[in-house]
């Protein structure tokens, strides 16, 4: 139940510091990290506006996707704190959670009928169908090597076992930072800040959402930042240390990646549009470089 | 340790395939001569060390450093800073790295016997057939040197793996063979580049005496 509490407390604080960061490279003035909190308890005193055209899909699917992300957070363990539900082969039903919730904002985009938002879901689809290898293969080589299925058990005996784990850990790590980037339309894929429509991603999707429900959608945004930040936390939290080491850490982890997450927006420039889907599926590649290693560590594969 | 090397060496050879600037690609080239460091360093231990320090010695200094400054020369005086459109889409070309990779596992996994290094086979192998395909899918002289320096580090990959010792003659022969290649290659490159003002490879084809 702790850990639920931990993601929910870290959740708010994630893109004010990502904007902080932002700023301070941009050498201008620092925006205060309650910000986005402020827009959106603004956001959730209006009213929301609905076009005749949109069916009730449109009027659903922000809070189907806000509570599949809010569920998806149940499964996150963090160290020692077990996540609040758990079970065997628990990040397939976390992983289509969360497509799930996708799946909803894609169907409300196509109800508006806009041209816009239909070319954004179409974007949002391809990149989600590209970037699910590279999480289950990742996910997967895991399980393989540590011979379990829940994401407890994965982590708890990741960490039991040899000196192997850390080159393991290393590479999920880099691979679960880009997928959270990808996941959150983040700066190499996609760029929040954008104001053209047709270079939009996931913005152009919610353009005709607002108020109660535009905020719901910028909470679940906030919260799979917090949820990936906290898989990541578990790859390097010892489950022996005493739970304030380990609180310490998360909060660190947490603070760190969204620094990491505001250095690249600053100093990398995004993709063109045409490339972004071979740059996903390198992200796939290197997951199976990870598999391939991981069936001759686990002597699936025999060699000498 | 092994894994680390196989899983870096992997990891360049996919970069290979996603990036289209000149440049990255001999940052890519360096750091392979820096992970081959790392692999003579940690598993070649049962030779000799006179031939130990020059195994390091020409990892560390020809294949990371002397190699790419001089193809970094050779990109300068080019103006060459992006490759043209490939013949094969990079999607594609990141499938293929993929599959061969995929295909030379199972092979190592089917030639295991105790007589080889098989673990350093794999990565090998993938790196032999993925210059040979980096050669034919780019139009650029340049690139195609880059290949073939690619696959002369699977062949210092495969002379590891086939047996832990490494026999200095041949060794020699493999660094002859890379300097030679690499400086007429070079000196070539730029002959090219003067007279036609592009480095494409059809405009080799106009070549005449």
């Amino acid at each position: 139940m702790l850990s639920l509490v931990l993601i929910l407390i870290t959740a708010p604080f994630f893109v004010g510091i990502i904007l902080k960061v932002k700023a301070k490279f941009a050498a201008r003035k620092m925006p205060s990290i309650l910000q986005p909190i402020y827009d959106v308890s603004r956001l959730f005193k209006k009213g929301a506006v609905y076009s005749t055209t949109t069916s009730i899909i449109f009027k659903i699917a922000p809070l189907v996707y806000f509570s599949s992300v809010v569920i998806a957070a149940f499964f996150i363990p963090i160290g020692s704190l077990k996540g609040v539900l758990s079970f065997n082969a628990d990040f397939v039903y976390f992983a289509y959670l969360l497509a799930f919730g996708k799946f909803m904002m894609i169907l409300a985009a196509m109800d508006t009928g806009s041209g816009f938002e239909g070319m954004g879901a179409n974007r949002e689809a391809l990149y989600s169908m590209l970037i699910e290898p590279a999480f289950f293969i990742l996910i997967v080589s895991l399980a393989l090597f540590t011979e379990n299925t829940s994401f407890y058990g994965l982590f708890k005996s990741l960490q039991i076992s040899t000196n192997l784990s850390y080159i393991l850990g290393l590479t999920a790590i880099y691979v679960l930072m880009y997928i959270a980037m990808i996941e959150n339309s983040r700066s190499p894929v996609d760029d929040p800040n954008t104001h053209l429509e047709l270079t939009m991603i996931h913005e152009v999707m919610v353009l005709d959402n607002s108020g109660f429900d535009l905020a719901l959608i910028h909470v679940a945004t906030w919260l799979k930042f917090s949820i990936y930040g906290a898989l990541i936390s578990n790859f390097i939290i010892q489950m022996e240390w005493p739970l304030y080491w380990q609180l310490g850490t998360y909060f660190l982890i947490q603070v760190a990646f969204a620094g990491v997450v505001g250095l690249l927006e600053s100093f990398r420039a995004r993709n063109k549009l045409g490339k972004n889907p071979q740059w996903i599926i390198m992200l796939s590649a290197i997951a199976i470089v990870l598999f391939l290693t991981t069936l001759i560590i686990t002597k699936k594969i025999i060699l000498y | 340790m092994t894994y680390l090397f196989i899983i870096l060496y992997a990891i360049t050879l996919i970069y290979f395939a996603l990036s289209e600037r000149t440049k990255k690609f001999i940052w890519l080239l360096a750091i392979q001569g820096l992970i081959l460091f790392g692999v003579v360093f940690f598993s070649l231990n049962e030779i000799d060390i006179f031939d130990f320090i020059f195994i390091l010695l020409e990892t560390i200094i020809v294949k990371t450093m002397v190699v790419p400054w001089f193809l970094n020369k050779v990109r300068k005086h080019n103006q060459l800073k992006r490759e043209h459109e490939p013949y094969v889409p990079v999607f594609y070309s990141i499938i293929v790295v993929i599959l061969i990779l995929m295909v030379s596992f199972l092979l190592s996994s089917y030639l295991n016997n105790g007589n080889m290094h098989t673990q350093y086979f794999t990565v090998a192998f993938t790196s032999i057939i993925f210059g040979g395909y980096f050669i034919i899918i780019h139009k650029n002289i340049f690139s195609n040197v880059v290949g073939y320096l690619i696959i002369e580090n699977g062949i210092f990959l495969l002379s590891l793996a086939v047996g832990s010792v490494m026999p200095i003659m041949v060794n020699l022969a493999i660094l002859l063979d890379i300097f030679m290649a690499v400086l007429i290659l070079g000196l070539f490159i730029n002959r090219v580049g003067d007279t036609f003002k592009s480095l494409k490879t059809e405009y080799l084809s106009k070549l005449k005496d």
